[in-house]
């Protein structure tokens, strides 16, 4: 089989998927630990990568209903929480993009730091 | 008038002086005749001159007034002449009233060829006037005296070589190194001495074709055709409808004699990429397949962990097994032939820290590399020297390694996606997780950015000059960079990627082709100079991983795919459908997924 190409946002506190290691995302994508998911505490990134998602589906939360997809590991499959794609209270908007982990299905490691990329050179 | 066949271009020799001055009389008046913006003064264009030696009565006059037309009838007439159609010629000229070359020229040409260098240069007067550069009366002369001084060598005449050197050449003070040069001959025997150390071809006809040829150079086309002129145009037109045939892939060209000067070039009816495809069958799933460097051997690597190396028969498309190497417990997704062939390099998928050396030759390990089992080791470049080579993954590092895996140097920092030598062998080019094609020079530590893309790059190749890249990028296509310039070129379109690792590469004849593998089971073809495809080759049942081009038979391509096959496609012939190999049989494509019938 070919080789799953994977990204990788770096960042100096990773985040990646529990059971293969695929890091995922980064601390500074981190927009809220104070979410809940099926396993429990879940968190709010603005951006991760390595991800497959499923279709859209309606779902009721305590902040209204939402459209989401729910979002895989790319290289193993097991699911890791779900994406906003629509919120149709005007106060959840913020969320359409962002992706919530389940704590419990992500593992944090330390990265490195980076220089951030130059500006194209002359 | 008499007229000698000239062998130097084919105009018109005219020995005569008397019938000069009636033949080329001027009995229209100048400005009648020039309707295309050339001067009206006397600037040496012969076609303004009528023959009106008596001709008029007994041949009806036609007038040809069009600039274009007349050089069309001077090519004509050059060409025929070159054929030795004298007379046609003469009619021709007769009849049009055009004529091919100034009779001062063709005067000029008649002593050039028969060696009279006194007459030559006094036929100078008359041209110096229609010169168009002011250094080109001093070229002339100077070309005039060098072939003098030559033959006066050849004939042994030293002494009339050295006033020609001293009292003629000198004097010009022009091109003063080669006066030097020319007067160091002088020690030299004549004949074949003089010959090997001046590289001239001796006294006679031949060098002083070529003279003629030097002259001609400076004179203008007006004055004086260039020599074989129509042919130099017929073979511009072929090289122009040569370069607009995406399909042409043709190898061994030395002539045109091919190619019919009736219709425009095209390969539509012939063409070698239009591919045929042959099918292998193994209970494996390839993600990547490599032609070596300098002959039809291939190798791949699979998810199970071996990687083969196959005898490709170039005539027959057919697959020969010659070793399997195992051991690559995490499975083989990248492989590197060393530029000698001797070797190769395995690495593995991204959870892999080791990678292999092998030997193809003897088909034994040369040696497991693996420095930490912190590392992922997905991706390596082969150095010119084929002593060391190059290798790195996501995890944060690539290194530089001596052909036994132990460590040169190592640059810590940028998470590796592919990577390439540039030619000057110093410096590393790295696509990393930012988009980035950046620059690595491990002498001098310092790095710089070449290539940035706004979407991750999957894999990245360089052509045989090192200057331009292929470029995969997820879901945006296959980009072509020029490295040098540092810009994008051309977005080739059509393929799917993005989930896997696909990789494209170059070939063809020049190079003028690309090729990618593609997640929607094809191997797309561009011409390097089209966005759009050429070519698409269906029959793949899965994702195509990765394809490579033979750089020894550029119509030999080989694609690798999740569908447990490799491909390889070479030039259609009729009737070799049904030569592939029995076995494959239950892939071999009927001819409706022949490139043919993709238009
Ligand atoms: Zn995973």
């Amino acid at each position: 089989m070919g080789r799953i190409h994977l990204e990788h946002m770096g960042g100096e506190r990773l985040f990646s998927c529990a059971s293969c290691d695929t890091v995922l995302t980064n601390k500074k994508e981190l927009a809220s630990t104070r979410f809940t998911g099926a396993t429990g505490r879940a968190y709010l990134f603005k951006k991760a990568v390595n991800l497959t998602y499923s279709e859209v589906q309606d779902r009721q939360m305590l902040t209204g209903r939402h459209k989401v997809r729910d979002v895989s590991c790319k290289n193993c499959d097991n699911k890791l929480g779900w994406i906003y794609e629509f919120a149709t209270e005007e106060g959840q908007r913020y969320k359409e993009g962002q992706v919530i982990l389940e704590r419990a299905l992500v593992i944090e490691s330390d990265g490195f730091e980076e220089n951030p990329p130059p500006l194209p050179e002359q | 008038m008499q007229q000698t066949n000239c062998p130097t271009n084919g105009c018109l020799v005219n020995d005569g002086t008397a019938s000069e001055d009636k033949g080329y009389s001027h009995q229209e008046p100048i400005g009648s005749r020039n309707d295309s913006g050339e001067s009206h003064q006397q600037n040496g264009d012969g076609t303004s001159y009528t023959d009106t030696n008596g001709s008029a009565t007994t041949l009806p006059h036609v007038k040809i007034k069009s600039r274009t037309e007349r050089d069309i009838i001077k090519l004509i007439g050059q060409h025929l002449q070159g054929l030795g159609l004298s007379q046609t010629v003469e009619q021709l000229i007769k009849e049009s009233g055009c004529r091919l070359d100034h009779p001062a020229a063709t005067k000029f040409q008649t002593h050039v060829i028969e060696g009279d260098w006194v007459k030559a240069e006094d036929d100078l007067l008359e041209l110096k006037s229609m010169l168009e550069h002011p250094q080109a009366l001093l070229e002339i002369k100077f070309l005039l005296l060098e072939q003098k001084y030559l033959e006066f060598l050849d004939d042994n005449r030293v002494i009339d070589a050295l006033y020609c050197l001293r009292n003629e050449l000198t004097p010009l003070n022009h091109k003063i190194n080669r006066v030097h040069e020319l007067s160091r001959f002088i020690m030299c025997n004549p004949g074949d001495e003089l010959r090997k150390l001046s590289g001239w071809d001796g006294k006679g006809l031949q060098s002083r074709q070529l003279l003629m040829e030097k002259l001609q150079a400076f004179l203008p086309p007006s004055v004086m055709l260039p020599p074989r002129r129509l042919r130099t145009l017929l073979c511009q037109a072929i090289e122009l409808q040569k370069e607009r045939c995406f399909y042409h892939n043709n190898i061994n060209e030395k002539n045109y004699d091919n190619y019919s000067l009736l219709v425009d070039h095209t390969c539509k009816k012939t063409c070698p990429v239009k591919l045929l495809k042959f099918s292998l069958i193994m209970a494996m799933k390839f993600g990547f397949v490599v032609f070596q460097m300098m002959g039809p051997k291939l190798a791949s690597g699979s998810k199970d962990s071996t990687v083969i190396i196959w005898d490709v028969d170039p005539d027959t498309l057919t697959l020969k097994h010659k070793h399997t190497f195992d051991g690559h417990s995490y499975g083989v997704s990248y492989i590197s032939w060393s530029p000698d062939d001797n070797y190769i390099i395995a690495c593995g998928p991204d959870d892999c820290s080791d990678l292999w050396v092998w030997n193809v030759q003897t088909g034994e390990l040369r040696v497991k590399v693996s420095h930490s089992p912190e590392d992922s080791l997905t991706t390596c470049s082969w150095h010119k020297d084929g002593r060391k080579f190059v290798t790195g993954g996501l995890r944060g590092q690539f290194y530089q390694c001596d052909i036994d895996g132990a460590i040169l140097d190592q640059w810590e920092g940028v998470r590796v996606q592919s990577l390439s030598y540039r030619k000057d062998g110093k410096t590393i080019l790295a696509a990393d997780t930012h988009h980035r094609i950046r620059g690595y020079n491990l002498e001098d530590v310092i790095d710089f950015n070449i290539i940035q893309e706004d979407h991750s790059i999957i894999s990245f190749c360089t052509d045989e000059t090192g200057r331009l890249a292929l470029v995969n990028v997820s879901s945006q296509g296959v980009h072509l960079w020029d490295l040098e310039d540092r810009i994008l070129v051309r977005k080739f379109q059509g393929v799917t990627q993005g989930y896997y690792t696909i990789h494209s590469c170059f070939g063809g004849v020049n190079q003028v082709y690309v090729a990618s593998g593609s997640e929607d089971h094809k191997v797309y073809i561009w011409h390097i100079k089209r966005e759009r495809p050429i070519n698409v080759l269906t029959g793949h049942a899965r994702t195509v991983n990765c394809v490579s081009w033979n750089s020894k038979y550029p119509q030999l391509l080989a694609s690798a795919s999740d569908d447990s096959t490799i491909r390889i496609w070479g030039p259609a012939k009729s009737g070799s459908q049904t030569s592939c190999s029995p076995d494959q049989s239950s892939l071999v494509l009927s001819s409706n997924n022949c490139f043919q019938d993709f238009f």
